[in-house]
């Protein structure tokens, strides 16, 4: 895949960190009632602060409506904080807005988002335009980009008729079209095929050996743990852990998991297991032909009796004691701590 | 004006372009609508003599490029916040007033496609004399005058980024102006209380000079004049409109109204 060329216009990065987040805070008023109207503030983000080095791929994490894509919002100026503040390679998100939009890409991900009547060459070239890409570099840069998506073969016709990788691929090279320094990323491989998200990632990691700095925000664990070198899990809006998927692992360091594959699992028993002093975090998943259940506990296999208990009306697949991922520490910070 | 900000208004012209092309649906509203008001003012005031044929003519050439630029204005956010790409858009360090201005001198160039297509067939077909003395002055008001209704698109277009209720706005926008900037019959026929309506519209001083330059005798101060006023008009409305955007942006970033809603 050829290098991306990088712009000469660029200044220098600035020193100190890329991204300082200083306790940010968002609340959106939220309308009710038809007739009889009222206003109801709703706290998206609330007093989140962090810190990302330059050239550092950082993990924003928690589940979905918690605050992740807010705070990327925030951060790339497309919303103002109601108290706190942020900066991007030094600049301030109030004050330089237009400073930092020229240094930063974003790459929000899903099928919208592009012009699908036209081609991806004219979506690129459209916004490299809009980023003030030189003119004798923007369609060597629209080029690049599309080679190095593996789009370039298809880089003419309708975006309409792109798969849903194709166009998650067209996000990330618009979203590096004005050669960004910083780049953030919300939920870049959600929808996508196995195959396509791996492809996905490995492109992230090459962006980050090329030197970029990137803010990553994604619900997959694994993810988080394969590409991050350090993770926030964010939680109703604020962060309740920060640290490397490793050392987020040692909060369930004294636990183990408790898999359990079976059928005729309802979420009755499933809020026993909730109940239940021993069980620490459980997930579920309840699917129509099996269910899953992932229990943590720190008592291990002598939970195993309750656990034959609680399902006895259940037919059990499979059961198995495993070591704790981050995934279970993510499990463990969120789901627990709302018991 | 800055290149840069030329190059966005272009870059957005050369879009909407293309989402025309690969979209011609709308042809039929914008274009062929206009055409049909046009071919029935005429086929009714046939020989009724009088400037009836050039009113039919120049309301069906403001028809189309009026509906086009309050379409465009209206459904450029719309389309934006459709396909998602409004925040992406904003997004970037250019101003959305440029890029909404490349969009709105697009549509309003497809309007004055119809007015010249109009102007053809009411020559040919219903053989109107509309006597164009000066046609230098002729297109030279038209020009200005389309740059005046897309910077009164501009302005609509603010709050539209604002609001849910886009095309309803732009559905009940679009007549009135037809009446009180002068295209469909002289403003002097509209009672007195409007008039102050009509003279703060660009377009009613660009439609005079489009008539003065299709009189027989031409009085050049007149025409000059009218211009004049419309070219401060319309300078008056991009500064209003640059103002509106950038409070309309803040305020858009601080409740998050930029995504569909």
């Amino acid at each position: 895949m050829p290098m991306l060329e990088t712009s000469q216009l660029r200044p220098e990065p600035s020193k100190g960190k890329a991204i300082v987040a200083e306790h940010l805070s968002k609340t959106f008023r939220v309308t009710k009632g038809v007739l009889k109207r009222t206003k109801t503030p709703v706290v998206a983000v609330k007093d989140v602060s962090f810190e990302v080095d330059h050239g550092e791929l950082f993990g924003l994490v928690g589940p979905n409506g918690t605050g992740k894509t807010t705070t990327i919002k925030m951060l790339t100026t497309m919303l103002i904080p109601t108290s706190g503040t942020a900066s991007i390679l030094g600049y301030n998100i109030q004050k330089d807005a237009n400073e930092i939009r020229k240094r930063i890409g974003i790459v929000l991900g899903g099928e919208r988002g592009l012009y699908t009547r036209v081609s991806a060459v004219d979506n690129l070239r459209y916004f490299a335009d809009l980023y003030g890409v030189p003119a004798k570099l923007r369609d060597k840069r629209v080029e690049e980009l599309l080679q190095f998506m593996g789009l370039w073969d298809r880089a003419r016709d309708r975006v309409e008729t792109y798969s849903k990788g194709m166009k998650q691929r067209l996000h990330l090279a618009r979203g590096l079209i004005n050669d960004p320094q910083v780049i953030f990323m919300d939920e870049p491989t959600i929808g996508l095929d196995p195959e396509i998200a791996k492809e996905t990632r490995k492109m992230i990691q090459e962006l980050v050996e090329k030197g970029k700095t990137i803010l990553l925000t994604t619900h997959y664990m694994f993810e988080a743990d394969e590409l991050c070198r350090r993770v926030a899990i964010i939680r109703n809006g604020e962060i309740v852990a920060l640290d490397t998927p490793s050392g987020l692992k040692k909060y369930v360091m004294d636990t183990s998991i408790v898999e359990v594959e079976g059928f005729g699992i309802t979420e009755k028993e499933v809020c026993q297991f909730r109940e239940a002093s021993e069980v620490l975090a459980i997930s579920a998943e309840l699917g129509e032909d099996k269910q899953i259940l992932k229990i943590q506990t720190a008592r291990g296999s002598e939970i195993i009796s309750q656990v034959q208990e609680i399902l006895k009306n259940s037919r059990i697949y499979d059961m198995k004691i495993k070591e704790p991922t981050l995934e279970d520490a993510y499990l463990r910070l969120v789901e627990g701590s709302r018991r | 004006m800055m290149l840069g900000q030329l190059r966005v208004i272009y870059s957005a012209f050369r879009l909407a372009m293309l989402h025309w092309i690969a979209d011609p649906q709308w042809v039929i509203p914008n274009v062929i609508a206009p055409f049909v008001f046009t071919f029935v003012a005429l086929t009714l005031f046939k020989g009724a003599g009088g400037p009836f044929g050039l009113y039919a003519v120049l309301g069906g050439g403001m028809m189309g490029m009026w509906g086009n630029t309050l379409y465009s204005s209206g459904f450029a956010i719309e389309f934006e916040k459709w396909q998602g790409t409004l925040e992406d858009v904003m997004a970037t360090p250019s101003h959305l007033l440029h890029v909404i201005a490349g969009k709105s001198i697009s549509n309003a160039l497809f309007g004055l496609t119809n007015m010249v297509a109009i102007l053809v067939i009411a020559s040919l077909i219903f053989r109107v004399d509309l006597g164009v003395a000066s046609p230098v002055l002729f297109a030279v008001s038209i020009v200005l005058t389309l740059l005046s209704v897309s910077a009164l698109g501009l302005i609509f277009a603010s709050a539209f980024v604002l609001s849910r209720y886009t095309q309803v706005f732009a559905n009940g926008l679009e007549f009135p102006i037809y009446v009180i900037s002068g295209s469909m019959f002289p403003i002097a026929l509209l009672p007195f209380w409007i008039h102050p309506a009509s003279y703060i519209l660009g377009p009613t001083w660009g439609i005079e000079a489009v008539r003065i330059a299709t009189a027989e005798s031409i009085v050049p101060t007149v025409f000059w004049v009218n211009l004049s006023i419309m070219v401060v008009i319309t300078f008056i409305y991009v500064l209003l409109a640059g103002f509106l955007f950038s409070k309309v942006e803040t305020k858009a970033r601080r409740d998050g109204s930029l995504v569909e809603a």
